[in-house]
């Protein structure tokens, strides 16, 4: 188990999270490279169904980044995504998964050591709990 | 849809059917007639009674029932086609079936999810001797209530449960099974010979997820309305070729949601507490959503006709997900998650205050995915650490 290196899936929201991430590529910060970004417009645009999507292809973590509370470029998006996050991660806790393999986070676009440091630390986390329950296709 | 046809031994032009009732003058089935879905005097089909099978995997009969239910429409069935096998209703044996050459019964209407090895070797059977199949419940389309089974560990846990917790059986346990739980074994040697009994297994299929379908009949069970629709098409074809609808369509939805079908008055309110339609006075014209009553019809495909909402009930979503998502439970956990407003204190509080407030929704995969499990993304449970 000692060489598992995570898939983790990343959404990170266009105004805030995904500018973040590029400040920390800007500042050459170090992170580990088993995130893949996949931006939308705002974290309340992240669909249950593609994190559910994302776990049944084998994602071993998924991470939705987003703006602070009161700082979402749409007023109010981030307030949705957390409802719905919260209430997903019932969901995949009943499905028998770690509800720690699902993270949300606020990262704005000023936070590049933010976005280095959630990704250390989620990357860390996964790689404790080992990878993902899911079967590969038979 | 030649290819059906001509599969089918259907010509184009065929020979004109001798009928002179109205729904059926000038050999023309008029669907919308007021005896639609039932013609009396119904003549015998010009190429000769057609074969129908009907059978039941792991379904609880409710779907037989509705055939049966469609009154005198039922009879249409009788003649135009001989029902080969109806373990419900007819007789017809397994070894009947066997007999028959491949593709001799023109639809097999099967109901029923699929979780043991008689139910697999059965629509296996029917698939091959059969030129349509039509997957016909919300079991066999999506698998229903069963595949909610998926949700336990294994078959073990399950069988286990039935035949030592369940009062009944618990009580049966203690009085006579002294050495040890009496629980059914799928092999046993008895002095005549080997006796053995299907296998369950672990995960609960849909019918299409084992054998190839043709199209799909949602509901739990079908409305009268969609199974009117599905003897239409065949009553039609049998008589007026008129083509059969494309492979895979699904029978009796339409394009929008069940929102657009059911009559209440929508508010879009928030909503800060869930409840049980039983818990409150339910208002018999406004939104059941808006109502704290947690409803289905956001993310189920309209062509019930909304029966539940109607008197009261919310929508458990048998009809299966809208067209454009696949997962409904998803779809609709996205919406009730949104339905709860945003507060004062939101910007500041704690990640633990939203826990709270989602955790008034009990358990979240068993409402939300009640019909559609065999066909979520993720279809059972799953066990960190591997087994």
């Amino acid at each position: 188990m000692a060489d598992f290196e995570p898939k983790i899936v990343a959404f990170c929201c266009n105004w805030c999270s995904y500018a973040g991430a590029d400040g920390a590529g800007v500042a050459r910060l170090q992170m580990p490279t088993n995130f893949r970004i996949i931006r939308t417009m705002c974290s309340a645009r992240v669909d249950p169904e593609w994190v559910l999507r994302a776990f049944s292809k084998g994602a071993d973590g998924v991470m939705i980044l987003g703006c602070h509370p009161g700082d979402c470029h749409y007023i109010g998006g981030n307030y949705r995504a957390r409802r719905r996050i919260a209430l997903l991660r019932m969901v995949i806790e009943q499905y028998g998964f770690d509800p720690k393999r699902l993270k949300l986070e606020w990262v704005s676009a000023s936070e590049g050591e933010k976005f280095q440091k959630t990704v250390v630390d989620f990357v860390d986390t996964i790689k404790a709990l080992g990878p993902t329950p899911i079967k590969k296709e038979e | 849809m030649g290819i059906l046809n001509k599969l089918l031994g259907k010509e184009k032009n065929g020979k004109k059917c001798e009928c002179g009732d109205s729904a059926v003058s000038n050999g023309k089935y008029v669907a919308d007639s007021p005896v639609a879905g039932f013609i009396p005097d119904l003549p015998v089909p010009p190429g000769g009674k057609i074969k129908i099978a009907i059978y039941w995997a792991a379904a609880c009969g409710g779907c037989d029932i509705s055939i049966l239910d469609s009154d005198e429409k039922v009879l249409n069935i009788g003649t135009m086609a001989d029902i080969v096998m109806w373990p419900i209703a007819a007789d017809g044996k397994e070894k009947d079936i066997e007999a028959m050459d491949d593709g001799a019964i023109t639809v097999s209407i099967i109901s029923g999810a699929i979780r043991n090895s008689e139910n697999e070797h059965m629509v296996k059977l029917l698939r091959q001797k059969s030129k349509l199949v039509i997957a016909y419940g919300t079991c066999a389309c999506f698998g229903g209530t069963p595949a909610l089974a998926n949700l336990v560990n294994d078959a073990n846990e399950v069988l286990k449960y039935v035949y030592t917790k369940t009062p009944t059986s618990a009580d049966f346990q203690s009085q006579y099974a002294k050495s040890g739980a009496i629980i059914p074994q799928t092999s046993y040697q008895a002095p005549e010979g080997e006796l053995t009994l299907p296998v369950v297994y672990d995960v609960v299929k849909s019918l299409d997820q084992v054998v190839d379908v043709d199209y799909f009949v949602p509901g739990c069970p079908p409305t009268q309305e969609t199974i009117t629709k599905l003897l239409d098409a065949l009553v039609n074809f049998v008589y007026n070729n008129v083509a059969l609808p494309p492979k895979g369509t699904i029978i009796g939805v339409e394009n929008k949601t069940l929102c657009e079908e059911c009559p209440r008055r929508k508010e879009n309110r928030r909503i800060d507490k869930i409840h049980e339609p039983h818990e409150v006075d339910v208002d018999p014209e406004l939104c059941l959503m808006d109502q704290g009553i947690l409803c289905l019809g956001a993310a189920t495909v309209a062509g019930c006709g909304a029966k539940c909402t109607r008197v009261g009930q919310p929508c458990r979503g048998c009809y299966g997900p809208s067209k454009v998502v696949q997962e409904q439970g998803a779809s609709i956990f996205t919406a009730v998650a949104s339905l709860f407003p945003v507060l004062e204190d939101d910007p500041t509080c704690d990640e633990s205050k939203i826990i709270d407030i989602m955790s008034s929704i009990k358990d979240p995969l068993g409402y939300f995915y009640a019909f559609s499990m065999a066909k979520a993304l993720i279809k059972a449970k799953v066990t960190e650490g591997g087994k």
